[in-house]
């Protein structure tokens, strides 16, 4: 049999908004059915085997978002599948799957109708098939729980008898596919369903495979010897005489891009690294250091030049006819990802000059194109196979360990796994950046905002990643967005001002929205000080034009008893966004009550209450895993870590010194979520942006200081609340 | 050489005395369930069993667990049901899922020793295990699940 449902008919066209990336997402397609009796592959989305099993194929990397089980959702829902017949897989990178890429909480609102689609088309292309098969009319059939039935007799046929028996012809062109009707939000039947994730039963026994867990006949051990420095630095000779003598060596490779030491073991591989003899060029960047950072952005926070990103209104003249003005500085420091899964791979080139590596990726169509384009291969001689992640938060969009593992490979002509210690993880990674934010606000007599500036000082991750990364203007959206809020200001500027520091920058899960959030929604605060106003109303009176967020606003406020009495430094701070991005915003409020011991700054944070409104609800006991897990992300990074520089490198090698949450500093948490039936967005990291300036605005409440610095360090706290005394 | 009681089973392992035991489960025998996360001891994704002790295997070398019974995570419970297991399913905890093994074993050993933990002993027993996705709410949940037999 023939489905003849061309691949081609059914590319669509889509970009990644703000940025000048062209992606092609492929709606439906799938190689032409040789043969009935098969497995059936309607389109790139899904397969269905003769014994009814339904096979949903994730191309987006599953690291504990539980994205698998939500995306399968999705497709069963309208392909009417049962449930329990749906198995998922991570199939080896490939383009027929278009854009493999997994980051900003966009998996569910960028394969929400597509994935509906494909398995809209599937089902109408099962019906088509079971009413040739009886020589009936389809409208006559139904399809319901993996079985068609023809109404008028009572027929029915499984999905997989279907498969198996019927050849299925049905095609569509890209039109049709589009004009296919959906059910509606009261039609759901397996989205919205607190259904059980599917990843979870082999991540109690140890079976789940994650990247490091890979192995190869014939494989031996690498280990890196990386230079002092993060960027810059250059070996410029090496001694591996004692390194040889090494029980377990086999061989060291030394290339223009690294030096690396092969053994038997990851034990003889770590002597025999730590054998060697190498002579490094630091490079330029060997006086680097957090004052010298931070120097470079106080300067560079004047640029005349600085691009403005956001623009409205006429700022200058608002501001200059303000009945007054308030300007505060705000600062973060370095965050690093620290992933649990340190970084690893293992890379082998097979007879045919194959490049396979073994890992988990966040953005499989990055690494294939940086791997062929360092290794000189064409991208179909690389495959990438897909394991779990050991957490991704944004550290595996970095092809920086598969590339490594396969010039090793290469050289050592065998197959190699190489695994990052935890030092070498920390101080190879690609770190939030750290930032300057100098904001500033005009209000009117009646305490109203007419103008509003916020310069962001930054470095951005995008300009390492190349031109599709970044606007004409050079900037990184993703290192600037929330800074663009959606309060109603009339006239309102966000100068952009990227810096090179020599200390390599990342995406860090929630990105950029940490800190401009922890900007705009702290300063709220303090302008509602001024002008009088309790910050929940403050805030309300200037969010005409976001209904949604208002309404998760007053949720949050009526469920953390706003307003209601706290004992002697104990206090309530709030705080909302459009994280991740505006376009696309999931509503969220939350409400940090926290208490400060006024003594040493300590700050113990007693509860936390969030409202979300992120559309439809896929999987609710996924989503709200979700936002708890971001919720606390967010007070590890808000209360403890904190990235330091020294000599072209972080200080920091472990989790002793880069401390994060751990289960005695984890506060209570009540999550809320609006029931919806919009459009749905994505819930891996909004909860995040909310936490530091809610907390910092509750050590406000509790101590009347104001704490400007993320992390909320108790020394900083400390010398907030004598700098007010 | 080596010789290793590990769930039940002996192994003969050709590895220098030193050799920390997280290593030789994990890359010479290939028991994967066992993480390594920081090889300092700071965070607890290579916990497993020294004669019913939580320990964790990145400290603890070849020749400090020899003659001891070793248990891993493949090792807690012959069908993966241990009331635990079970627990950390119905309260759906793991999130990327890589610490959870050596959160199993490290509330395994507390289960063990206190059948039925106050939150103090919980929150005391398992802060020596990061969960950077900080599934730690329904950590917390699973091990009371589990300790009331529910």
């Amino acid at each position: 049999m023939t489905t003849a449902l061309s691949r081609r008919a059914f590319l669509t066209v889509t970009t990644i908004a703000g940025v000048g990336l062209t992606i092609r997402i492929p709606l439906i397609g799938g190689p032409a059915q040789a043969a009935a009796a098969a497995a059936w592959d309607p389109n790139t989305a899904l397969t269905i085997t003769p014994d009814g099993i339904v096979t949903v194929h994730i191309t987006k990397a599953e690291m504990g978002q539980g994205v698998g089980t939500a995306l399968a959702q999705i497709v069963a829902e309208e392909l009417e599948a049962e449930w329990k017949d749906v198995r998922v897989d991570y199939p080896t990178a490939d383009p027929k799957f278009g854009l493999m890429l997994t980051g900003g909480s966009w998996s569910v609102n960028w394969t929400f109708d597509t994935l509906s689609r494909a398995g809209a088309a599937a089902r109408l292309a099962l019906l088509d098939a079971a009413a040739q098969y009886w020589k009936v009319n389809a409208a006559d059939c139904a399809a319901e729980r993996g079985v068609v039935r023809h109404l008028p007799t009572s027929r029915s046929i499984r999905y997989g008898d279907l498969v198996a028996k019927v050849p299925i012809t049905k095609t569509f062109t890209e039109d049709e596919l589009k004009k296919i009707p959906l059910k509606k939000p009261s039609e759901y039947k397996v989205v919205g369903q607190w259904l059980a994730r599917l990843d979870i039963p082999e991540k109690t026994n140890g079976k789940a495979k994650f990247g490091i867990d890979s192995f190869l006949p014939n494989m031996a051990y690498a280990k890196v010897a990386y230079p002092p420095t993060r960027e810059g630095g250059k070996h410029s000779a090496v001694d591996d005489s004692a390194a040889k003598k090494v029980k377990g060596y086999i061989a060291t490779v030394n290339l223009p891009q690294l030096v690396a030491v092969v053994a038997t073991s990851y034990e003889a591989a770590v002597k025999a690294r730590d054998a060697l003899k190498v002579t490094w060029d630091s490079g330029p960047n060997a006086n680097v250091s957090t004052d010298s950072i931070f120097a470079s952005f106080a300067k560079a926070k004047d640029d005349p030049g600085a691009a403005a990103w956001h623009e409205q209104g006429d700022v200058k003249g608002a501001m200059g006819g303000a009945a007054r003005q308030h300007e505060a500085t705000f600062m973060t420091d370095y965050v690093a990802h620290m992933q649990m899964e340190p970084m690893n791979c293992v890379a082998q080139v097979d007879k045919d000059g194959i490049y396979h590596l073994y890992t988990g990726s966040q953005f499989q169509t990055f690494a294939v194109g940086s791997l062929a384009a360092v290794l000189k291969v064409d991208a179909s001689k690389i495959r990438l196979h897909q394991h779990y992640l050991g957490g991704g938060f944004g550290r595996r969009l970095e092809p920086d360990i598969m590339l490594e593992t396969a010039l090793i490979a290469r050289e050592a002509k065998r197959p190699i796994k190489l695994i990052r210690s935890r030092e070498e993880d920390l101080r190879r990674d690609f770190y939030r950046s750290a930032t300057l934010q100098i904001v500033k606000a005009g209000l009117g007599a009646d305490g109203k905002i007419v103008a509003w500036e916020n310069t962001l000082v930054a470095s951005h991750p995008g300009k390492r990643w190349g031109p599709d990364f970044v606007d004409k203007k050079g900037l990184d959206q993703f290192a600037l967005n929330g800074a663009d809020h959606v309060y109603d200001i009339p006239n309102q500027i966000v100068r952009a001002v990227p810096v090179e520091t020599g200390i390599s920058v990342g995406y860090v899960r929630a990105v950029a929205p940490n800190y401009t959030f922890f900007a705009v929604e702290t300063f709220m605060d303090e302008l509602a000080k001024l002008a009088g106003k309790d910050p929940l109303e403050y805030r309300l009176s200037m969010l005409g034009g976001a209904p949604r967020l208002a309404r998760v606003l007053k949720l949050v406020a009526e469920k953390a008893g706003w307003g209601t009495p706290l004992p002697p430094n104990t206090g309530r701070g709030i705080a909302c966004v459009s994280a991740q991005e505006k376009k696309t915003p999931t509503w969220t409020a939350s409400v940090v009550q926290a208490r400060v011991d006024p003594s040493n700054g300590n700050v113990h944070i007693e509860k936390i209450t969030c409202a979300v409104d992120c559309g439809i609800v896929v999987n609710p006991d996924g989503a709200r895993s979700q936002i708890e897990g971001s919720i606390l992300f967010g007070v590890s990074n808000a209360l403890k870590e904190r990235g330091t520089i020294a000599n072209g490198a972080l200080v920091q090698s472990n989790f002793h010194d880069y401390q994060v949450l751990r289960m005695n500093e984890a506060p209570d948490i009540e999550v809320h979520v609006v029931p919806s039936t919009e459009f749905p967005t994505g819930l891996g990291e909004p909860g995040t942006t909310t936490v530091a300036p809610a907390l910092s605005n509750a050590i406000f409440a509790a101590t009347g200081a104001r704490v400007r610095q993320v992390p909320l360090l108790p020394d900083r706290v400390l010398a907030a609340i004598r700098a007010k005394a | 050489m080596a010789t290793l009681l590990i769930n039940g089973k002996t192994h003969n392992v050709d590895v220098d005395s030193s050799t920390p035991l997280l290593w030789v489960i994990r890359e010479h025998l290939r028991m994967t369930g066992t993480k390594f996360g920081c090889g300092v001891a700071q965070c607890g994704a290579c916990t497993v069993h020294l004669d019913g002790q939580a320990v964790r295997s990145c400290q603890t070398t070849v020749a400090q667990a020899a003659g001891k019974k070793i248990t891993t995570i493949e090792g807690l419970h012959p069908d993966g049901r241990h009331p635990l297991q079970v627990a950390w399913i119905a309260e759906q905890v793991p999130q990327c899922g890589y610490c959870q093994s050596g959160q199993i074993m490290s509330a395994a050993a507390l289960l063990a020793r206190k059948p039925n933990p106050s939150d103090q002993d919980i929150v005391d027993a398992m802060s020596g295990n990061i969960c950077r996705c900080a599934t730690y709410p329904r950590i917390k949940r699973a091990i009371k699940r589990a300790a009331q037999g529910v």
